[in-house]
């Protein structure tokens, strides 16, 4: 391992087809807009690594999906292996906003025993018309399925990117501390790595640091 | 579970074989003529054959798959037969019982193999290669580049050298362009290898009956591509070998097609159609979002026709995400017998309605014919591409022990990297042009989209195996097989990989047990 880290989370993206998911993770781990992407097969993978409470890394195993009805039966494979669930819609497309419950239950069917903590993310947001979800709906539905978050966001225009995935490590690292999730040895959705230490033993870390 | 799929895989079901065919795809093993003349002397007797009643692994699995590319041409067997016999210039020397046994014996035996590179070489397509060639010069053995843009490409080539020493990045290649890279026609000084090799393409398509089988053994290592449409044509089964009934046949599947779309297509906003159209709709500008060919709006609009047709014909599957990328290579080719260069920026507009007619059509026929063999990669769960990565990883765990070692310990799993390359034919891991050079042989192997690309994937993952043991984790190996540096790659790349796929295929295809450990 190049960078020792302290815990592991795997991170799964889901949402219906192009409500953003690509582009969320990329403006996210490269920095960048880019409208003109192809669209995922089964799935990307992408690594980033997290700077907490001064000596805390918390590496992510970020989980692209397609979005497609097909591709469903791969991308379980990657749910059972993640803890938590950036669960996307779009703004603009109200049915994308109507599935989100059945694909939060989806999820959560398929990784039990292992729990799933999600943040909602209402995609697109900086749309000034057709906007057809408005704020409070997600808000409610957020809190209504038990979700740590809910968070307006555009890629485009850089706007709660970072905020979506400090949310969510956050708050899954949080519930960690609280006792509130545990480990097993066939579980990689969250995995415990080096000892946290108060000496930091980690130097490399503005390398990869997207957070800071 | 791994056994049965390895049965599944490995060891075909035995049909009765009909039709005995000598075996093609492949040139690296010369024919046996004896085995050769007997198979073309009685076609149709097989029981009293006493010499393929014992054929060799190899034989047996070809005979057994090559069924698939039997287009109602067999009467023909007959006829060509002479041709056939005296064209080849192997069917004068003696050789021996299982050729194919003598040739390829080991791993690292390779010489079987370089014919065909060799005979591919002058239709080079690689723009880099040829570049770098330029800086080496012409006394490296080599075929003289007769292409002409290699000549233009000269001082490019030397900025670009130099441009290369001080960037990290490579230089971007046309993705479409000299697609194919031979000469296209009437372009100065052809090789006369290349000449020859267009020629005898030529005769086969002129002919009144084509023959097929010399059709998909010269395609095996690369078609000019001056005939690269027609040939894509008859290789798919779209076109039948007889040239007279060939106009006919092109009209009533042009027609039958733009009849399905006055009947179905105004479908699309029907509320059972409405999902499929949508996804469509969404995919089509991300289908080559960096050429601006595909940003047409034209252009856009044939790929939406094609895909819903398609998609509405065949509900099992129906439309499935990758299915668009699919097209292009067709399109593309297909679109290049009107484009004398730059196919990447060409305007489809300003061609006649009815040619653009024809290459929407003719698209979709061919797209059809290679999507017939590999449904089940796209029905639900899909299980085609379920066992093919299983299959891959069964076969690169017997080829390569290290690197299969390597991702256990790495914890990579196949599927996360290999997912793409089966659900996309490896569309997205290789540039355009060499996409299109692969299914020169996909269309001349038998199978070759739903079985030889097997191999090709383990070819390709294996050729990687110096960076992949590289790599000390999970997440630089996955960034790694999910980035392979293949844009610099042309026809020589291609056909390497080919080479070695095949002999991945003859070595272990029909042997389960081969190499196990």
């Amino acid at each position: 391992m190049q960078v020792p880290w302290n815990f592991r989370f795997g991170i799964v993206i889901l949402g219906d087809s192009s409500v953003g998911k690509s582009s969320l993770l990329h403006r996210y781990t490269e920095g960048t807009f880019d409208e003109s992407r192809q669209s995922p097969l089964g799935i990307d993978f992408k690594v980033s690594n997290m700077y907490f409470d001064p000596d805390v890394v918390i590496k992510l195993l970020l989980w692209d999906t397609a979005g497609q009805e097909r591709f469903r039966s791969i991308c379980k494979s990657y749910m059972r292996n993640s803890v938590g669930c950036i669960l996307m819609f779009d703004v603009s497309q109200r049915q994308t906003f109507d599935r989100v419950r059945s694909w939060q239950q989806e999820v959560l069917d398929y990784v039990k025993p292992n729990p799933m903590f999600f943040v909602l993310v209402g995609h697109k947001c900086d749309l000034a018309v057709g906007r057809q979800v408005r704020k409070s709906e997600g808000d409610a539905l957020a809190k209504k399925l038990n979700m740590l978050a809910y968070l307006e966001v555009s890629t485009k225009e850089n706007i709660n990117v970072k905020e979506t995935f400090e949310t969510l490590t956050r708050g899954i690292y949080n519930l960690f501390q609280q006792g509130k999730i545990p480990t097993r040895g066939d579980w990689q959705g969250l995995t415990v790595g080096a000892t946290v230490q108060k000496e930091s033993p980690v130097t490399k870390k503005s390398a990869c640091c997207n957070c800071g | 579970m791994a056994t049965d799929n390895r049965i599944h895989f490995w060891r075909r079901n035995p049909k009765v074989p009909g039709s005995l065919q000598p075996v093609y795809g492949a040139q690296h093993p010369p024919l046996d003529p004896r085995r050769h003349r007997l198979l073309k002397d009685a076609p149709k007797v097989n029981s009293l054959n006493t010499k393929s009643k014992k054929p060799s692994t190899f034989h047996e699995f070809a005979r057994s798959t090559n069924d698939a590319w039997d287009i109602d041409d067999e009467e023909d067997d007959g006829i060509f037969s002479l041709k056939q016999l005296s064209s080849s210039p192997v069917q004068s020397r003696s050789m021996p019982q299982t050729p194919c046994l003598k040739i390829i014996k080991t791993p690292e035996d390779t010489e079987a193999l370089p014919p065909s590179l060799d005979r591919q070489e002058p239709i080079s397509t690689n723009p880099i290669q040829d570049r770098l060639d330029m800086g080496s010069g012409p006394a490296n053995g080599r075929v003289v580049k007769s292409s002409s843009e290699a000549q233009l490409n000269v001082n490019a080539a030397r900025n670009t050298l130099q441009k290369q020493q001080s960037l990290p990045v490579r230089p971007v290649i046309p993705l479409v362009a000299r697609i194919s890279d031979q000469n296209a026609s009437g372009a100065p000084p052809m090789m006369v290898r290349e000449k020859t090799r267009l020629d005898k393409f030529k005769q086969l398509l002129a002919s009144p009956n084509t023959d097929l089988e010399e059709l998909r053994k010269h395609s095996w290592s690369g078609i000019p591509r001056e005939v690269r449409p027609v040939t894509w044509r008859l290789l798919s089964g779209y076109l039948p070998a007889n040239r007279e009934r060939r106009e006919l046949v092109l009209q009533r599947k042009r027609e039958e097609y733009f009849g399905f779309i006055e009947q179905y297509y105004h479908s699309r906003t029907d509320e059972n159609h409405r999902d499929t159209y949508r996804q469509i709709h969404i995919d089509i500008p991300r289908t080559n979002p960096l050429i601006p060919l595909f940003q047409q709006p034209l252009v856009q609009e044939v790929f939406e026709r094609i895909l819903f047709i398609w998609a509405i014909r065949h509900p099992a599957s129906g439309y499935v995400q990758g299915i668009n990328d699919l097209v292009t290579p067709f399109f593309v080719v297909f679109l290049s017998e009107f484009v004398e260069e730059d196919v990447e920026n060409f305007e489809m507009a300003s061609l006649p309605l009815d040619t653009q007619r024809n290459i929407e059509a003719d698209s979709f026929w061919c797209m059809s014919k290679l999507l017939d063999g590999i449904q089940d990669n796209y029905t639900f769960a899909q299980p085609g591409i379920q066992n093919k990565v299983k299959a891959l990883e069964e076969l690169v765990s017997r080829i390569d022990e290290d690197v299969h070692l390597h991702f256990l310990k790495c914890e990579v799993e196949y599927l996360q990297f290999a997912f793409r390359w089966m659900n996309n034919l490896l569309m997205r891991e290789l540039p355009l042009r060499c996409t299109i050079r692969l299914w020169d042989t996909y269309q001349a192997e038998s199978e070759g989209f739903s079985h030889f690309h097997l191999y090709v994937c383990s070819a390709f993952l294996i050729k990687w195996r110096k960076e992949i043991l590289s790599m000390v984790d999970f997440q630089s190996l996955l960034m790694l097989l999910q980035n392979l540096p293949t844009i610099h790659w042309g026809n020589e790349e291609v056909g390497l990989l080919l080479a070695e796929a095949y002999r991945l295929k003859y070595m272990f295809a029909d042997a389960p047990s081969h190499y196990k450990r």
